[in-house]
């Protein structure tokens, strides 16, 4: 049975995001879930493997200090940002099938492949769950070919609410930004979001009345039905009603929204509406997915030729398309920074409040058993995590560790996520969070 | 309460208790009205507190301080009401309560909780259906004791939330034009049938792929470049009957998808693949002209990849001559909202429905113009109550003498046609519905005797209760450990899974092939030897080698590779000589032009075949399974209903063999892989599962809840056999409830994990003894040898059958039986038996009966 409280944090699957019940939006101001805890949380998947070498600084074999180290090329654009940085090798996924893209399975430490539905929630819906409230405590974005973008506006392979529960991206910018600046916005979106909305108002009161003379059982269970129009419409009311702090974060529309050269122009601008939402407070956490967790996925507007899944059977390292990939990816990971680092808040900045996470759906590379599954944090969460370092653990614990090891962090006392005791006798060396990554 | 007060309250109570047990009566239903102190205090020191109290303390539990039902002690009532209900406590030994005592006792409990929880999240396990066995049996089909008087049964008013698998069929029949039925080919995909889940288990609406005829890549490059859209509604439940009117609700989340997908739907309905397209020229039946055209570069997938033909095969409707010209007029609009209306609900739209979605189809084109504003406006049909929620609410009609209101016209009509059916009413149960000719239990029983007998009408509700009642289409979701899995001797990863999906809908295919029959269906199913094959199956069905077998086939695989060698090595030399003679004889000088033509076109032969061999050589190896006796089958050619083309040549295949499986290894469909692999885990069998679902499914008996103190974990002992490591089961704190279900599901420890047969385990020959204890039918207790001993006897058993028919109830009345539903429930099971046990029997029993026809409103 769906509960209330369910329904209302998964609203996010029509529109790539989740809803939580608060009024206003605290913009930044919310009290952290757990002392030194992250307040938001961002999820960077990009498809088709991340592997170590493209990130290890050279040489690098043991656990060890950032400092004074040249980190590689493709991720070079976060060398002024190495401080936060902690490149954490040696988690597997072996248990998640990656090869091709663990789907699913990347974030919700599952087997996953093409066709294999969710088998329970995923991270970053439950650390949507459990994080300050905000209006849509998630929100998902998906950055594919211009092509499946505009054929496939959402696709739902990455996130999950619970089992057999995807949970949309979004990948049209402009549907996005109606979604959420329809209410300050002009011209053609504004039309757009103005029909919407009467349309919306008036299925809620159709709704509601065919509601009237149910027995007090059903009026419960329908009234879910008719809450959800509720929420629908009260979270257009409520993004409305706080237009004016909107204003200051909602990006500019132009032609890269609506008459885009390359598909990066519209990953830029997704990128820019997510960023926007965080920073706005909308939003305290955002998964992107880089290919849409499928093995396909383009990068045009780099320079890129080739597309989908070729680049995949290419080796990464010293790939002059994977290091074009990468670092554009890093570039997206720095402007995150920046403009988190631009936010005052609390005694520092939001970004002293913010956990990056990337890494890949596919593990290490397309073809892959998964015994390796390398990350990157970024941010230290007001010293929750370490950070400024390279970390190799030896391939014992799933990802499923890290994934513990932020629900601690973020305030949950759990020992597991989303494996058994008897899945983790064969895939897990210990138990809890991962300590080599906490303070 | 203080102990000194309950301990004055029990010394009053037992001789008030007592006197008042001789005037009671019984009225299932009615509301118990009675406090703590006057019901439950004197129940407890009767029957429960001489082992609960602080001193004894069995099971660690001391009842001395229970008092009334709170939300603190809840979880303890919950407790009771089980052990109560379910006959587990007082102990046998022990003197027993009256069973009107019993029942008024639980009762009791269920009203308190109700009451106690509701401002809680409600307390509803009575309800659920893995709590439908709480009904004593004997109670059910047995003689009544004096005393209880029974009412005629009805079933409250409700609206009941359409299933994931029921919306996706709906939908499907916007876009898609399905195959007639092809009494040649029975089993092929067919109007009418349920959508079936794709290659990877995922349920899914498909756009267009009956139209495509090329793409390119692979099969990861067709799955993501074909449209497609994931199943919005949810389904929480993973064993079991699972669509209870009262499960399910639509959130906004899944509200808002709908509206997203709507607007894809209506637009495939107005344009077709056009609608998908980045190039009008992707449609032509000429792939080579799209080719002049078409983006340069890697397009495996993209959406531009696909070619599809010109042919016009989804349903042309009023949506799309409505978007035929860009002019329209309100008519066209209007019969655009009806007829979508009625495709979505199954029933016309009144005055005011049709009426309230012109208005706001009209108000959206005004808005955003016509293009987006149809669609838009169109779409908000698609969460209407009525397109989610079927209704039996009884609004209009008059009570009978016990309150009663008998579904009548739509309400009745769609009422039946979801007992059977996924899609509308078909034209002959809708003319009735119109014509005023669904109102009685005449009309009901002529309807649904044309509908079971016609099999052109697809009944997939039917195929949904036995995936529902045997659970034998989880296999493909059972993750499996690759080195447990390899050691089973069937394949292991994606291999195994699709295997698994195929094996769900070649089991789909058997229970269809016994329903045909339809005599002793239960039965049948339970002891048939026919099988529903694939290739894969030769190993699924397969006996697993003993070491010792295996080892002789290493060696027989060693000699045969061995000689294969050298019969290759032989052949070499053969062709290496001639084309050492060969080469010779071409450098000779004086060779005539077309002689030197020839012997080059034959050294060029030669060159081929030795390559061939070179290759042989190095990868032909013999066929010889070193692990597995593989099953051989012979039969005729059927075939299964398969997904539609999902994975491009990796699609799921309708293909099957009607075979008869290995002789004295298998018993009906408890012993095929599909339920086997079903019930089992990553790592191995899963006895207890199987144990609980002939315990609850078979022999109608129920177990409670697992306490929460219990760390249900068996040892990690890879050099122990699954039946050793249950030795915890058997310390006497689990063994009361463990009892009635390990020694049901060891017996199928003749087959591994993988379902394959086996006569040993890690060496040894197998343990496959189990026992039925506490049956309720002594003839059915005492040891059994394996599994098909066991089967046999539970096939022969009325009561077994009877459970089966409850089961069925379940099903499609949508909630648990009372006593009041005992007469409905005989009624049923004597249609079953007096047929030769035909379901179309047992399920026109039952939807003739009060409690589908009837419905109850609450008092206002």
């Amino acid at each position: 049975m769906i509960s209330r409280r369910k329904s209302l944090q998964t609203l996010a699957s029509g529109f790539g995001a989740a809803m939580g019940s608060s009024l206003l939006p605290d913009f930044g101001q919310a009290a952290s879930s757990a002392a030194g805890g992250p307040k938001r949380v961002i999820f960077f998947l990009q498809n088709q493997g991340f592997d170590p070498k493209t990130a290890i600084p050279s040489g690098m074999k043991n656990t060890g200090s950032l400092a004074g180290v040249k980190l590689p090329t493709p991720i070079s654009a976060l060398e002024p940002f190495k401080e936060k940085l902690h490149i954490i090798n040696g988690l597997h996924g072996i248990h998640t099938s990656p090869s091709h893209s663990a789907f699913f399975g990347a974030l919700g430490g599952y087997r996953g492949s093409d066709g294999v539905p969710p088998s329970a929630s995923t991270i970053d819906y439950e650390l949507s769950k459990v994080l300050p409230e905000t209006l849509l405590p998630h929100l998902c974005i998906g950055m594919d070919s211009m092509e499946n973008m505009k054929a496939k506006p959402t696709v739902a392979n990455l996130s999950a609410s619970g089992a057999g529960q995807p949970i949309f991206m979004h990948s049209n910018p402009n549907h996005l930004y109606q979604m959420l600046y329809g209410g300050i916005s002009q011209g053609e979106i504004r039309k757009q979001h103005e029909a919407k909305s009467g349309m919306f108002d008036r299925i809620e009161e159709l709704a509601a009345a065919k509601g009237g003379n149910l027995p007090s059982a059903d009026k419960q269970r329908y009234g879910q039905y008719v809450d959800g129009f509720s929420d629908i419409n009260g979270l257009r009311e409520k993004l409305g009603s706080v237009s004016d702090h909107l204003k200051d974060f909602a990006p500019e529309v132009d032609s890269r929204y609506t008459n885009p050269e390359f598909e990066t122009d519209w990953h830029d601008s997704l990128l820019d509406l997510g960023i926007s939402a965080l920073k706005s407070g909308i939003t305290s956490v955002l998964t992107i997915g880089s290919g849409r967790g499928e093995i396909f996925g383009a990068w045009k507007g780099l320079g890129v030729e080739q597309q989908g899944h070729n680049l995949g059977h290419m080796p990464q390292p010293d790939n002059p398309i994977w290091v074009k990939i990468r670092q554009y990816n890093s570039r997206m990971l720095a402007k995150l920074i920046e403009e988190l680092e631009s936010v005052p808040e609390g005694s520092g900045t939001m970004m002293d409040n913010t956990l990056i996470v990337y890494t890949s759906n596919n593990a290490d590379k397309q073809h892959t058993n998964g015994a390796n599954w390398p990350v990157m944090l970024l941010g230290n969460c007001n010293g929750a995590f370490k950070s400024g370092q390279f970390t190799q653990l030896d391939g014992k614990r799933p990802i499923n560790a890290l994934y513990t090891t932020i629900l601690k962090a973020s305030g949950v006392n759990c020992e597991r996520f989303n494996m058994s005791e008897q899945m983790a006798a064969k895939y897990d060396s210990g138990s809890g969070p991962l300590k080599e990554i906490l303070a | 309460m203080s102990r000194l007060r309950f301990v004055l309250t029990v010394f009053i109570l037992p001789v008030f208790g007592t006197l008042a047990k001789a005037e009671e009566t019984y009225i299932p239903g009615q509301p118990i009205d009675e406090t703590f102190e006057s019901l439950a205090a004197g129940f407890l020191d009767r029957h429960c507190i001489e082992c609960h109290d602080d001193v004894t303390a069995e099971a660690d539990l001391s009842l001395l301080e229970l008092g009334p039902v709170d939300e603190t002690n809840a979880a303890i009532w919950k407790s009771v009401w089980a052990q109560v209900a379910l006959q587990e406590m007082p102990p046998k030994k022990k003197e027993q309560p009256e069973t009107i005592e019993r029942l008024r006792f639980a009762d009791w409990i269920v009203g308190e909780l109700q009451e106690a929880m509701k401002d809680k999240g409600g307390f509803t396990a009575h309800l659920d259906p893995n709590k439908g066995n709480f009904v004593d049996h004997n109670l059910l089909f047995g003689k009544l004791p004096e005393g209880v008087e029974l009412v005629p049964t009805s079933t409250p008013a409700r609206i009941w939330r359409v299933t994931p698998q029921e919306h996706i069929t709906r939908l499907n029949e916007l876009i898609n034009t399905e195959p007639a039925y092809d009494p040649e080919k029975p089993g092929l995909r067919t109007r009418g049938d349920v959508v079936p889940t794709n290659h990877g288990g995922e349920l899914k609406l498909y756009f267009g792929t009956d139209r495509i005829i090329r793409w390119e890549g692979g099969t990861v490059a067709y799955a993501t470049a074909v449209k497609s859209v994931p199943v919005v509604l949810s389904s929480a439940r993973k064993h079991g009957l699972e669509n209870y009117p009262d499960f399910y609700s639509v959130n906004s989340a899944e509200a808002t998808q709908i509206m997203g997908k709507a607007v894809d739907i209506l637009k495939y309905m107005a344009y077709g693949p056009l609608s998908l397209v980045g190039f009008p020229e992707q449609i032509t039946d000429d792939p080579k002209s799209y080719d002049k055209v078409k983006p340069k570069g890697d397009l495996r997938g993209l959406p531009t990849a696909i070619v599809y033909n010109t042919e016009v095969v989804r349903p042309l409707t009023p949506v799309a001559d409505l978007m035929k010209e860009e002019a329209y007029t309100e008519k066209q609009l209007r019969e655009a909202v009806d007829y979508l209306f009625e495709a979505l609900t199954f029933r016309p739209p009144t005055a005011k429905e049709s009426r309230d979605y012109l208005t706001i189809t009209q108000d959206s084109i005004e808005r955003v113009g016509k293009e987006d504003g149809v669609f838009m406006g169109l779409s908000a049909i698609f969460l209407d109550r009525d397109s989610l929620f079927r209704p039996e609410l009884v609004e209009s009609g008059k009570p009978d003498e016990h309150g009663r209101i008998m579904l009548q016209d739509w309400e009745l009509g769609l009422a039946l046609n979801h007992a059977l059916r996924y899609i509308r009413p078909d034209q002959e149960l809708r003319n009735a519905i119109v014509e005023g000719r669904m109102r009685t239990r005449e009309d009901v029983e002529r309807e649904v005797t044309r509908m079971l007998e016609d099999d052109s009408i697809r009944k997939p509700r039917v195929l949904r209760f036995f995936r529902d009642y045997f659970d034998y289409d989880l296999g493909g979701y059972i993750c499996k450990d690759n080195a447990a899995q390899a050691r089973t001797g069937a394949p292991n990863g994606n291999g195994h899974f699709r295997a698994m999906f195929d094996a769900a809908a070649s089991t789909d295919r058997l229970v269809e092939l016994i329903l045909e029959k339809d005599q002793n269906v239960l039965r049948e199913l339970l002891t048939t030897q026919q099988v529903v094959t694939t290739n894969s199956d030769k190993t699924y069905f397969g006996r697993k080698l003993t070491p010792e077998e295996s080892k002789v086939a290493q060696a027989e695989k060693r000699a045969a590779d061995k000689a294969l060698a050298e019969a290759l090595k032989v052949e070499l030399e053969d062709v290496n000589a001639k084309l050492e003679t060969l080469t010779a004889k071409l450098k000779e000088d004086d060779l005539d032009k077309d002689l030197k033509r020839g012997l080059t076109q034959e050294k060029k032969k030669l060159d081929d075949e030795k390559k061939r061999i070179t290759r042989d050589a190095k990868r032909k190896k013999s066929n010889i399974n070193t692990s597995v006796e593989m099953a051989e089958f012979s039969g005729p050619r059927i075939y299964a209903r398969v997904s539609r083309r999902s994975f491009g040549t990796g699609s799921m295949k309708p293909d099957r063999q009607l075979a008869t499986a290995p002789e004295g290894q298998r018993l009906g469909i408890l012993t095929h892989p599909s339920w086997l692999v079903s019930h089992s885990d990553a790592m191995d069998n899963h006895a207890i599962h199987r144990g609980i679902w002939i315990r609850k499914r078979l022999l109608g008996g129920g177990i409670p809840d697992v306490p929460i103190t219990v760390d249900a974990q068996l040892p990690d002992e890879p050099q122990n056999t699954l039946r050793e490591r249950m030795r915890v089961t058997r310390e006497k704190y689990c063994w009361s409830c463990h009892d009635k279900m390990d020694p049901l599901g060891l017996p199928f420890e003749m087959y591994n994990h993988a379902g394959l047969f086996r006569t040993t385990e890690l060496g040894e020959p197998i343990d496959t003894t189990g026992e039925i204890i506490e049956s309720g039918d002594p003839a059915l207790d005492g040891p059994v040898e394996n599994a098909i001993e066991m089967i046999q006897k539970l096939a022969e058993s009325e009561r077994v059958e009877q459970v089966f028919v409850r089961h069925a109830f379940r099903f499609w009345i949508g909630r648990n039986e009372t006593l009041n539903d005992a007469p409905v429930l005989q009624a049923a099971h004597r249609a079953y038996r007096d047929s030769g046990g035909s379901m179309k029997a047992l399920i026109t029993s039952l939807v003739t009966s009060d409690a589908f026809l009837y419905r109850t409103r609450e008092e206002e």
